[in-house]
């Protein structure tokens, strides 16, 4: 039965692993950090798995708990230096190569999602995952107005950092 | 097209750079030992509760605790007792059911939430000794100079300034060690909760 259990999961998480590395990046600034909050996240997911009823997407259920671990539960390492080097490797766009202007505007819209506050992070980042207004609000247990308001505030926030 | 709209087409495009961890890979994580805050503040509590609790027992134990002798004693003793004790297993209670509903499919602001609650117990549960202790002991100094005045090498007779600089002692005292609990809360629990409380602010002050 255990057994069991633990293949659902691995097999789950392996299939959509990438939403907990794409929450890595947006939270951490090294290879390490992601490292350890990717683990973190997979522990955090594994001890709730078993109150997971399945009444919901995997993935759905998925973006509360490593949401959770990566804003709340997660310590930062100590050793966690800030670095850009990481960033600038993270999001090689595969656009057309001679379009050099739009690789560099998304490039810049990345570094200037990186630099919001933790709570900022998470609405873009469910927003990039065309989460509903209504998902978002439950994720973060704010109001599904607010959520709406706080998103077009950010939109403003980031076009200013990259049209300055 | 709005530039964060262009973004967002590219984001769910994204994948092929990412790391591909392995079944295996990802299995193994299962073992490995959590290092969230929740647990660092599970250990913490537990070591709050036992060390004011052994603080008494220890005591007990090794017949450090003096003899006193005023009428009725013991009765006081056991009243002691019998508030002390019930009052420290209702936080241990509190501190149980605010810890298991620590929930981390609960949504970000409810999870917070409930650390926070979990963490104000502890630190309820800290001040309550450090109070219960000083008014215990503040009773027990005026009951001991009035019966037994022996107890302090005293003859009785001391003049009212030397019992205002007694009472004022006690009073620094009590002072000193909150002062310290205070920088032992602002220490550990200022590193472990910085940032949730400036998390928790700010969706506070998205529903204002």
């Amino acid at each position: 039965m255990k057994k069991e259990l633990e293949h659902s999961f691995v097999t789950s998480l392996e299939k959509n692993q990438n939403i907990v590395h794409k929450i890595c990046r947006l939270y951490t600034h090294d290879q390490e950090s992601h490292n350890d909050l990717f683990q973190e996240i997979t522990i955090q997911l594994w001890k709730a798995y078993p109150n997971f009823r399945g009444d919901s997407k995997f993935s759905t259920w998925m973006y509360r708990v490593a949401l959770n671990t990566a804003i709340t539960l997660y310590r930062k390492s100590k050793r966690q230096v800030k670095t850009q080097d990481f960033d600038s490797v993270m999001f090689r766009i595969k656009s057309d190569p001679y379009d050099d202007t739009q690789d560099k505007q998304l490039n810049l819209m990345y570094r200037a999602i990186k630099e919001l506050n933790d709570i900022e992070k998470a609405l873009v980042f469910l927003y990039l995952e065309d989460k509903s207004y209504k998902e978002v609000a439950d994720t973060l247990g704010i109001t599904e107005v607010n959520a709406r308001v706080k998103m077009n505030r950010i939109k403003t926030k980031l076009k200013a950092i990259i049209n300055p | 097209m709005d530039e964060l709209e262009l973004f967002k087409k590219e984001w769910q495009k994204k994948g092929e750079d990412l790391p591909k961890l392995s079944y295996e890979e990802i299995y193994k994580m299962l073992w490995k030992r959590s290092s969230s805050i929740v647990k660092w503040i599970f250990y913490i509590s537990l070591i709050e509760f036992v060390f004011w609790i052994s603080l008494d027992l220890v005591a007990t134990l090794t017949g450090f605790r003096p003899q006193f002798d005023f009428p009725n004693s013991d009765i006081f003793l056991w009243s002691m007792y019998a508030i002390f004790y019930p009052v420290i297993l209702y936080f241990i209670y509190s501190f149980y059911k605010n810890y298991n509903r620590i929930n981390t499919t609960d949504n970000v602001k409810g999870l917070m939430n409930s650390i926070i609650k979990t963490r104000k117990t502890v630190k309820q549960y800290v001040w309550f000794n450090l109070i219960f202790f000083f008014l215990f002991s503040g009773i027990l100094y005026l009951l001991l100079f009035k019966y037994d005045p022996t107890f302090f090498d005293l003859n009785g007779n001391e003049s009212l300034n030397f019992y205002m600089v007694l009472i004022l002692s006690i009073v620094l005292t009590l002072l000193f060690f909150s002062v310290l609990i205070w920088l032992f809360y602002r220490l550990i629990y200022g590193i472990l909760l910085k940032r949730l409380h400036k998390n928790y602010r700010e969706l506070e002050d998205l529903d204002l």
